[in-house]
């Protein structure tokens, strides 16, 4: 446990930031939804899951299958995953509202959370019985032709830190040698040594510590954030997608009768909007932006492993951004996930590895109690 | 006769929306009081401040020579206040006694250790409680309904049945909100009655929201009339009729 | 004096029932007696469970946190405890019961009071997020046996006790409901400004529920952690709160009857389905198929029919034979395919029929099966007499 190690804080925060628009894109589909529905899509959370697999199965498409990776990529290709990922993702969410939520659209509220609850566990539970699940795949890391950091340095490191590990070195390597020759003369294996042998493995292992330490000294003497080239592709087009998305919502038809249809659902019905059609389109693009952050997840964050249990924590982190940043309220989403990616890998700098999952719900219980209606959301008050 | 409900400036306010406006006015022992004013004139909200559903910002409320200003809801139906209300607010899935018996329940003196076990004394004050429900039903005539859903009522027996459920917490003050809203000439007529009946029977006070104003004219012995959250008029129904400012309020002001 | 005999009588009755479970029960095999164990806790779960959400309108979804602290109540202090205080059996494990459903209870205390301020689909989330953080915290204590468990010494087999658990609760619920006082929680449900205006303590009305609720899912687990001799936080996951929901859901939110039998129901059925034999994939296709038919078939009906009830359910009879036979034609058909033909296990099935169940149930009948009705004898005639009156005037 590293405890509150300052020098660590500013590479977080990037961390925290870059985790937090993959929970503003699900989250936006909360709050797009519930803004026209008032409806908890309780399966947001497995569309997300969906989407993971898609990107998976058009990666394996492309040719990078586990056992016969090709080598080598190229921009192409991750749009390729990209649309193939918001495309089913969309037409998922599409078809769950048209056969999961539309009957219930005239019972009590209740009655469409226990169904959206009902979709998620089919989609968890159903999805095992045909997705690749045990073990869990994960993207081929070659897919993305961005491995490299951009690294920006804070401070530089100190140089006598630097020149007294590369001093070290010369005796790390020294004693290793040394070490390695005993065991090559006496065939003896590194774990029964015999008396004569300890103090060889003793200096060996001295050396090497001396060496890490100092290492570890020198570098973080010196300050630098590293910038993941991937991660900043996924930021950019978070920030993209999120551009349409205004777009689309404040200067389009079917946008502005979304947002009438969220101020009034009754009235914007009375007033000619087809409610059908605009719910369905809701569910696309709440969907879509789903399947896009779950593309991004499983590829650039590496070595993310996808099961059928993939989309439910950062679903029900997504959720707490929404109500967090006022439910409904799209900007509010934007803010929510982000704050929620920096809480949680704060609390993970913090030393509190294992309290990851356990921010999400403290956060949201928080706010419903105090500030129910989030930070840019506005409290309504029940008309007696 | 002594003085039964007094409001001494009581304003509210949401945000920068003064709904009442330092509204003041007396109700003796016995009085059938009407409420009146346009639109938004911040009448119900005046029942809800009475009835603790929300805090009045200034200004003093009295009832019975007690001060009631914030007090909970439930304390107050405790005291002697009970309601009804505009947007009729049944137990809709309980069946018309059970609403009544609800009404009744703050009389109930048994405790929840009793009703788990199902004790005598708790399946006689259930006995007792249905009874009097009973008893009301009949006054409100909807004793024949006594087992329906609440529900299926048809709108103006719902509102007859608000007024027995307000009727079972035995009070002393009644407010009705809108009691005739939705109900034909006959029914209003028959609410006339019942109203004055009741008042007679259990030596009530009224105050009532109503918007026919030929309903409350010949039911209520003085009016007050609101608008905007500010007192307008107030007096007996004949000079409430012919007051220039009642007229302008409901009409528009004359160019 | 009429009165006190037929209560003892029934208090008799109560204890003969559990003797019998437990003599049947000592018949069978471990397996078959773990599942009427863990059946009569499921009742009991859900039946306590409804009178917070169907009674009192309280949608709460973190019950396996109830659970969970009354099972952890009990092996704690089973550890700390059990070998000084020298009680025989059965008194240890009354009181290991009744401290499990106090220390459960003070957290339903806890997660009562946002209830004060939260309604409907908020107060599930927040709820459901109870439970996980009970569980989080559960995970990180090393001195309970953090992720790994703890094992609970002694373990008891007392099946009748569980049993008596459930019927208790169950007539707590009923009476309850058959004295004013019952009224009370179900007018909150209804409409807490309109309750409140009548005198009702909306406050201490819910969180007396949570309390009540929360009290006896403390005290399952206690049994539960006895009968196992083992408790870890896996055995308390969100599935567990859902599967929970779902029983009180099906059964019809606010009917006791409808609880207790879709818990048996609900946890016998999965149960079964672990015996079945491995079937490709195409089956599985074709019976989902034959299940959206019948949904679409049965919500047309209910829709567009007004005819007579013999008519109706003829009907309903059609649409049913016309499903099943396509699934069984589709199915060996669809199998042939290369993908579809793969095995799946039917032990996996367990939480898709949940889900199933929860979602066909929504769509056909969201009030649940018995919705707000309890079972007696005056009901059974109503029901079928208002058949035959349905016959008379169609």
């Amino acid at each position: 446990m590293a405890g509150l190690e300052l020098s660590t804080l500013p590479q977080q925060l990037v961390n925290g930031i870059l985790l937090g628009s993959i929970y503003a894109l699900i989250a936006l589909g909360y709050t797009m939804v519930y803004g026209v529905l008032k409806l908890i899509n309780f399966a947001h959370g497995e569309v997300f899951m969906i989407g993971a697999y898609a990107a998976l199965f058009a990666s394996w498409g492309l040719g990078y299958t586990p056992n016969n990776a090709m080598s080598g990529s190229n921009p192409i290709n991750l749009l390729i995953m990209l649309l193939a990922s918001m495309t089913l993702c969309g037409l998922l969410g599409v078809l769950i509202e048209r056969f999961a939520y539309r009957p219930m659209r005239n019972q009590p509220r209740i009655a469409s959370l226990i169904t959206a609850i009902g979709v998620s566990l089919l989609l968890q539970y159903g999805g095992q019985l045909f997705l690749p699940s045990s073990p869990a795949p994960n993207i081929d890391a070659k897919v993305n032709p961005y491995q490299d950091n951009i690294t920006i340095p804070l401070r530089p490191v100190d140089g006598t830190l630097v020149a007294a590990a590369k001093q070290l070195e010369a005796k790390q390597i020294e004693t290793k040698t040394a070490f390695d020759g005993y065991l090559e003369r006496t065939k003896e294996s590194p774990f029964q040594l015999s008396a004569a042998g300890q103090p060889f493995k003793k200096a060996a292992q001295d050396a090497e510590r001396d060496l890490r330490t100092a290492e570890g000294k020198a570098e973080a003497s010196g300050l630098s954030i590293r910038l993941p080239k991937g991660q900043m592709i996924m930021l950019v087009t978070t920030v993209v997608l999120m551009a349409l998305l205004n777009f689309l919502v404040m200067h389009t038809k079917p946008g502005r009768a979304m947002r009438a249809a969220s101020h009034d659902f009754d009235a914007a019905s009375l007033m000619g909007i087809n409610v059908n059609s605009t719910i369905t389109f809701t569910f696309l693009i709440g969907s879509a932006l789903a399947g896009a952050g779950a593309m991004m997840n499983a590829t650039f964050l590496s070595g993310t492993k996808i099961d059928t249990f993939f989309g439910m924590l950062p679903g029900v982190k997504a959720f707490v951004a929404a109500v967090l940043g006022g439910i409904g309220n799209i900007p509010g989403a934007v803010l929510g996930g982000i704050l929620m990616g920096l809480a949680e890998t704060l609390v993970v700098w913090a030393g509190y590895d294992s309290y990851r999952d356990a921010i999400a719900f403290i956060v949201l219980i928080i706010v419903l109690l105090f500030k129910p209606g989030g930070l840019l959301g506005s409290n309504k008050v029940e008309k007696v | 006769m002594s003085v039964c409900l007094k409001l001494t400036e009581a304003t509210i306010k949401f945000g920068g929306l003064v709904a009442v406006n330092k509204v003041s006015f007396e109700l003796k022992q016995g009085d059938l009081f009407g409420l009146i004013g346009p639109n938004g004139a911040g009448k119900t909200t005046c029942f809800n401040i009475i009835t603790g559903v929300y805090k009045p910002t200034s200004g003093e409320i009295e009832f019975n020579g007690k001060l009631i200003g914030g007090t909970p809801s439930n304390k107050i139906a405790n005291l002697g206040i009970a309601r009804t209300f505009q947007n009729i607010r049944l137990f809709k899935s309980l069946t018309v006694i059970e609403n009544v018996v609800v009404g009744g329940f703050l009389r109930h003196k048994t405790g929840l250790f009793g009703a788990m076990a199902y004790l005598p004394a708790q399946i006689r004050e259930t006995e007792k409680l249905r009874a009097e429900a009973m008893e009301l039903l009949k006054i409100v005539d909807l004793a024949d309904m006594a087992s329906a859903r609440s529900a299926d009522l048809s709108y103006g027996m719902q509102r007859r049945l608000e007024i027995a459920r307000a009727l079972a917490t035995q009070p002393k003050l009644l407010l009705l909100d809108e009691p005739a809203a939705g109900m034909n000439p006959q029914e209003k007529e028959e609410l006339n009655v019942m109203v004055r009946r009741i008042r007679d029977q259990f030596q009530l006070t009224v105050l009532l929201i109503e918007h026919d104003m030929r309903f409350v004219m010949s039911l209520c012995e003085r009016i007050l009339v609101l608008d905007a959250g500010t007192e307008i008029a107030s007096g007996p129904p004949d000079a409430i009729r012919n007051d220039p400012k009642v007229i302008a309020a409901y009409l528009g002001q004359p160019a | 004096m009429k009165f006190w005999l037929g209560r003892t009588g029934s208090i008799l009755l109560a204890f003969a029932l559990c003797a019998g479970i437990q003599l049947l029960a000592d018949q069978q095999s471990d397996f078959v007696q773990r599942l009427i164990v863990l059946a009569g806790l499921y009742v009991t779960l859900a039946v306590s469970l409804n009178l917070i959400n169907g009674i009192t309108g309280q949608f709460s979804m973190g019950h396996a946190a109830f659970y969970q602290i009354g099972a952890y109540t009990a092996g704690f202090i089973a550890m700390k405890f059990y070998a000084g205080a020298k009680l025989p059996p059965e008194l240890w494990m009354i009181l290991s019961l009744l401290t499990g459903a106090a220390v459960a209870s003070v957290a339903g205390l806890i997660v009562g009071l946002p209830s004060l301020r939260l309604k409907g689909d908020y107060l599930a989330i927040v709820t459901l997020g109870f439970g996980e953080i009970i569980r989080i915290i559960v995970q990180n204590q090393p001195a309970i046996g953090g992720a790994y468990g703890l094992s609970v010494a002694p373990r008891f087999e007392m099946i009748w006790l569980v049993w008596l658990l459930a019927i208790l609760c169950i007539a707590v619920c009923r009476n309850l409901l058959k004295t004013a006082h019952g009224l009370q929680f179900l007018a909150v449900r209804e409409d807490e400004v309109a309750s409140s205006a009548m005198g009702v303590n909306v406050t201490r009305t819910k969180v007396t529920a949570f309390l009540l609720g929360s009290a006896f899912a403390g005290a399952a687990g206690a049994l539960l952690a006895h009968f196992e001799g083992f408790v870890s936080p896996k055995m308390f996951t969100m599935d567990v709160s859902f599967i929970i929901v779902t029983m009180v859901v099906l059964g019809g939110t606010g009917s006791i009857t409808g609880a207790t039998l879709a818990a048996i129901g609900l946890f016998f059925l999965p149960e079964k389905m672990r015996d079945l034999p491995n079937f490709p994939l195409g089956n599985l296709v074709a019976t989902g198929i034959g299940i959206v038919i019948m949904v679409i078939g049965f919500r047309h009906i209910a829709a567009n029919f007004h005819g007579k009830m013999v008519e109706r359910v003829l009907r309903y009879l059609a649409i049913l034979a016309i499903a099943v036979v396509i699934a069984l034609v589709l199915g060996p058909i669809v199998s042939k395919l290369p993908t579809l033909g793969v095995p799946v296990e039917g032990a996996k099935l367990r939480m898709v029929v949940f889900a199933v169940t929860l979602i066909v149930l929504m769509l056909l009948r969201p009030q649940g099966i018995f919705a707000h009705h309890e079972f007696s004898w005056a009901w059974l005639r109503k029901v079928l007499r208002i058949d035959t009156d349905k016959k008379v005037t169609a």
